[in-house]
């Protein structure tokens, strides 16, 4: 017996020689809706976006209509998607931007059609099929070459991928960093921190977040931006500007999931084997740290699935890490609960970090070390010691 | 203009159900106008980690996609969780052939996560204020689900008590 199902239809006609009219309707055990609108054949720009539902779930999800009008104007070429999500996903609901995305996709797939039939009547013989391969060799030869080496390429990365000399690593005198209100004389650092434009998610500056983390009476900061690597001049430039400690560390994706690098400088794009990661950090000597292992799900947790310590620590995760982040910001009390009870019954160290995306929230979580810290070096030395805790800081 | 018949017509299906040993398989099957695809997954419970993957892919303009089952085994051991779409995206690839069978596995974790979704939702009452209640408290236990779509929007009622909660224990 099937526990849930969802059917979606979508279907595409040309109502004039420019128009082509659109709907969809999603059904599934738990909504129910439909979305209508209008796309120019040309630009792909739709307009008279209407959605209904039939069946919802909270009493304010009929608020979601007054929203769908943000898809007014959108150009339904490929790369919408994201869009979408941010749009009519967070405004109005994230079961109409999953409809719209498929209305989106039909509409593409009918341009092709359409083309073809273009395309049919100067070579009556061109088959769908031939059609499609010069299509793609056209669009081949149109996309710029070289346009994976505009990736990333902010201020500061080290693109290449050699580590960065030992030299450049900057020594601070730890008397003169931070806030003196320093709680019960630990030294406490956000480990977990990302910063515009280097997260393409976040949106605070680098030098708003250091301010905020000094205003606050941190006394360090660990730069964790995704796949990104900042340069040992960069931060030591930031520092000195900002007399306050500032470290490089990294979050990069894995197969299981995010994973923070310390005393690592790789520069790592796409998604990285997590075996592969544990190894090119041991050959330097770095640490890693598995960022919110059980950052779940909207709607339950993991006490609704069942999940339990015991069974979690089998995790293949917890085979490669060397230290568990237990207090992250911006995961629930329980997946943050879970994650201390596993690092707990395996004996790996935590940390803890906001995982801030603006100034609003860093040091909501740090890690409280027993010694100074004062430099890369000297915090990937305490990380490996284990003098360490995570403290809950804001 | 025959503005009454169709150009394109779509119809995707996906279905969990419970298999031996408490697994979850997800099934997404799509058949429009130019494909016919299938996406199979088993997701291990309760670590909620793909398990078992297979699938097959028609497009009437690229044909099959030689490589598909080296493809799909590339999400092998990816969590059904909050992020995977871009561990998803990276483990198969983004080129446009591939995109379909991407977003049918994605389709497929969706499956996962709202046939779990709909055993909390089971437990909602159905008069007005235990729904209000209810919805409230779920807000308040997933912080994530704030601010994120228009039923949870800043200042509409379901989040009045949080946001209450957090000026008198903000600041
Ligand atoms: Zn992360
Ligand atoms: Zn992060």
């Amino acid at each position: 017996m099937f526990d849930f199902m969802r059917n979606k239809v979508v279907d595409v006609a040309r109502l004039d020689r420019e128009t082509l009219e659109v709907h969809g309707i999603l059904d599934d055990s738990i909504y129910s809706l439909e979305l209508c609108f209008k796309v120019n054949i040309s630009d792909l720009i739709c307009s008279g976006v209407k959605g209904r539902w039939l069946r919802w779930t909270t009493p304010e999800c009929p608020r979601a209509i007054d929203f769908l009008h943000e898809a007014e104007g959108f150009c339904l070429k490929a790369g919408i998607d994201n869009k979408i999500h941010k749009t009519i996903g967070r405004k109005s609901c994230r079961h109409f931007a999953n409809l719209f995305i498929e209305c989106g996709h039909a509409v593409r797939e009918t341009v092709k059609l359409l083309n073809w039939e273009a395309a049919q009547k100067e070579n009556p013989e061109i088959t769908f099929k031939q059609f499609m391969r010069n299509d793609e060799t056209a669009s081949m030869a149109e996309s710029s070459p070289g346009m994976d080496n505009e990736k990333k390429e902010l201020s500061s990365p080290s693109g290449t991928n050699k580590p960065s000399p030992k030299k450049t690593e900057h020594k601070r005198n730890a008397g003169s960093l931070g806030n003196p209100s320093a709680k019960k004389g630990k030294f406490v650092i956000d480990m977990h921190v990302h910063t515009s434009p280097a997260s393409p998610c976040a949106s605070d500056s680098v030098d708003a977040m250091i301010q905020e983390a000094r205003r606050i009476g941190l006394q360090g900061i660990c730069l964790t931006d995704h796949n990104y690597v900042w340069s040992a001049e960069a931060v030591q430039a930031l520092s000195e500007k900002h007399d306050f400690l500032v470290l490089r560390a990294n979050e990069i994706i894995t197969e299981q999931g995010d994973i923070l690098t310390f005393g690592f400088y790789e520069n790592l794009q796409g998604i990285t084997r997590l075996a592969d990661l544990k190894k090119k950090v041991a050959d330097v000597g770095g640490f890693i740290v598995a960022a919110h292992p059980f950052r779940g799900f909207l709607t339950f947790g993991a006490d609704d699935v069942g999940l339990t310590p015991d069974s979690a620590m089998a995790r293949e995760l917890f085979k490669w890490v060397d230290g568990v982040e237990t207090l992250n910001g911006k995961v629930t009390e329980t997946e943050n609960n879970m994650a201390r009870d596993v690092a707990n019954g395996l004996g790996l160290p935590s940390t803890g970090g906001s995982d801030a995306h603006d100034i609003s929230t860093v040091g909501v979580y740090a890690t409280a070390f027993d010694e100074v810290i004062d430099s890369e070096a000297s915090l990937l030395a305490a990380l490996k010691q284990g003098k360490y805790h995570p403290v809950v800081f804001r | 203009m025959s503005n009454n018949i169709l150009k394109f017509a779509m119809n995707r299906n996906t279905s969990v159900e419970k298999i031996n040993g408490g697994n979850l398989r997800s099934v997404c099957r799509l058949r429009d106008t130019f494909t016919d695809a299938e996406v199979v997954i088993e997701v291990k419970m309760p670590d909620m980690e793909i398990c078992a993957i297979s699938g097959y892919f028609r497009h009437a303009g690229w044909g099959e996609i030689e490589d598909l089952d080296r493809r799909l085994q590339a999400v092998m051991g990816v969590r059904v969780a909050a992020g995977m779409l871009k561990i998803i995206k990276g483990l198969m690839g983004e080129e446009e052939k591939i995109q379909q069978i991407v977003y049918m596995v994605e389709e497929c974790c969706h499956g996962v996560i709202l046939t779990l979704t709909r055993k909390v939702l089971l437990k909602a009452p159905d008069d007005e204020a235990g729904k209000v209640s209810f919805y409230s408290n779920m807000v308040k236990k997933s912080i994530r689900l704030y601010d994120r779509c228009a039923a949870f929007a800043k200042g509409t009622p379901l989040v009045a008590e949080l946001e209450a909660e957090k000026a008198k224990g903000g600041a």
